[in-house]
């Protein structure tokens, strides 16, 4: 349904555009046509009035001849001609007479080929060049659009078809679109033209993996980018990394973000390593935690509860072949494939110790974002408070209000010094 | 590598249905909603001061906006857009059909 509709809306579009072309066209052929004519029948001197009505004939038989009776139909231009005919010793007076005559517009027919190179030059390639860079503006981003979306298309596919055998051996459910009544494989998802997705589902300790192709835009042409990025999203039982730096012996291009350093020296153990070397290049990422809860919600400042969690591992690969990546090169990501299904067998291995520091590490910080908003709460009240005094005019009552307000005071100072020693006891846990 | 498992991996019992990510709007690329708003004020600004420059602006807008848009995404705003950029197109020249000229002459 929402390909149709796409398809159908394309298609409106380039008529629209063609039609809008072409009835524009149409428009400034007319337009010029009757300003010409309308041009002509401006003030003349009365003494040309006379007897130019056959000449004029003659000069414009196709266009005027409904014009000719108009006594002062092209006089000038009558003028001109016959001054014209008479050849070079009248150069100078067409000159002159060019110069208090409107426009060029007053001269239809064969007069315009010899004064196209004077007058205003700068009109006439204005006239529809414009318009005709726009329309062709949009027929190239279209046509490139077209082609964009077949490229990602292809790609996206072939992917897909070489992964699949491999997918197949770990997972019992490949592509899921989560609308059939049954459990049927095999859909590849397109969130949109370049963003293609894979749900599996369906493994020991897995439970489920969301891979996330996303593509150069190449549907666009405004979108350039220079490499291809290829997240892949794995949700897995077990493990736990966060906040620190430390540096491995490994190639020194990567950095490594890790808070308990004993996982991460159960994970990078030689193999991986070794993979990590050959495939330096490709690998983007490699995010593993315990309790991953998505990207940052930046527009949510204050969260006071904890957002729902999951531990999972995410893996994100560059294809090769920055920006000109072709069907071959995907095939070349199946290793990597392979090691991101080593890595979650390693990872099942480890357990819970590591989920327990995790958990403290995480109530922390919740507790400590929860007192945040508490405090800020607070801090509101008061200024609340602080106001209605302010705006109290009744002096009776406002002294209550101020007498409770220092009570307050007090006891805020106090509970301050409190938390001030708790919260220092937990950062030293 | 860890494909040549002795064992079968797979759990077809243990089959999760897919869940599809609720609409995180500004999370992600936030383009097509950008260049929806920018075509839709090119527009109105074509149609109200009658620059043709304007309006052909927003058909390209709305065009970007198109290509970049998600699946997801219900296809009736952009196609509404687009369908006020080519009026404003339309509107300018038939009121003006002088050519265009840029905005900087």
């Amino acid at each position: 349904m929402g390909n149709t509709m796409r398809l159908l809306f394309v298609v409106t579009v380039l008529l629209l555009t063609g039609l809008l072309g072409v009835g524009s066209k149409k428009a400034h052929s007319d337009g010029d046509f009757e300003d010409n004519e309308f041009a002509e029948f401006e003030d003349f001197d009365d003494e040309e009035e006379e007897g130019t009505v056959v000449e004029e004939d003659a000069e414009f038989p196709s266009e005027s001849e409904s014009q000719g009776q108009a006594a002062s139909a092209g006089k000038n231009d009558d003028d001109d001609d016959d001054e014209e005919e008479e050849d070079e010793g009248v150069v100078e007076t067409e000159d002159d007479e060019f110069d208090h005559m409107m426009d060029e517009e007053e001269f239809i027919g064969f007069d315009r080929d010899t004064r196209a190179g004077k007058g205003k030059p700068h009109d006439v390639p204005d006239l529809k060049i414009a318009k005709m860079l726009m329309l062709a503006g949009l027929g190239v981003y279209f046509l490139n659009f077209l082609a964009g979306k077949t490229k990602n298309s292809k790609l996206a596919q072939a992917w897909f078809t070489s992964h699949k055998t491999l997918l197949d051996e770990n997972f019992s459910l490949v592509g899921d679109d989560g609308t059939s009544k049954e459990v049927a494989g095999g859909t590849l998802m397109k969130e949109s033209e370049n963003i293609y997705t894979l749900w599996c589902s369906g493994r020991t300790c897995v439970e489920g993996m969301l891979v996330e192709l996303k593509l150069i835009k190449r549907q666009d042409l405004i979108n350039v980018m220079a490499t291809l990025l290829k997240p892949l999203a794995d949700q897995i039982s077990q493990f736990a990394e966060k906040k620190g730096v430390e540096k491995y012996n490994i190639p020194s291009s990567f950095q490594m973000l890790s808070e308990i350093p004993e996982a991460s020296s159960f994970i990078l153990d030689k193999r991986v390593c070794s993979a990590l070397e050959q495939y330096e290049s490709q690998i983007e990422y490699i995010h593993i935690s315990d309790q991953y809860s998505g990207p940052k919600n930046q527009y949510d400042d204050a969260q006071t509860k904890m957002p729902e969690v999951t531990p999972s591992l995410v893996f994100c690969f560059n294809v090769p072949g920055k920006g000109k990546t072709r069907v071959s090169d995907i095939e070349g990501t199946v290793v990597l494939m392979k090691l991101v299904f080593y890595c979650v067998d390693k990872a099942r291995t480890k357990a819970e110790r590591n989920r327990q520091k995790a958990e403290e590490a995480f109530l922390k910080l919740a507790h400590s974002q929860r007192q945040e908003a508490a405090q800020q709460r607070r801090e509101e009240k008061r200024r609340q408070e602080k106001e209605r005094i302010m705006n109290e005019e009744d002096p009776d009552r406002a002294r209550k209000l101020e007498e409770k307000e220092s009570k307050r005071d007090m006891k805020r100072k106090q509970a301050r010094t409190k938390m001030m020693k708790v919260k220092g006891i937990l950062l030293m846990l | 590598m860890s494909s040549s498992t002795p064992f079968d991996a797979r759990r077809p019992n243990k089959i999760h249905r897919y869940k599809p990510k609720d609409t995180n709007a500004p999370g992600d690329d936030p383009t097509p909603d950008y260049m929806n708003l920018l075509g839709m004020i090119f527009s109105m600004c074509g149609l109200m001061m009658k620059l043709k420059w304007c309006a052909w602006c927003a058909v390209y807008c709305s065009f970007i906006s198109f290509a970049n848009s998600r699946a997801s995404e219900d296809t009736k705003q952009t196609l509404s857009s687009f369908m006020l950029s080519i009026s404003a197109v339309v509107m300018s020249y038939l009121q003006n059909p002088q050519p265009m000229t840029p905005p900087w002459q």
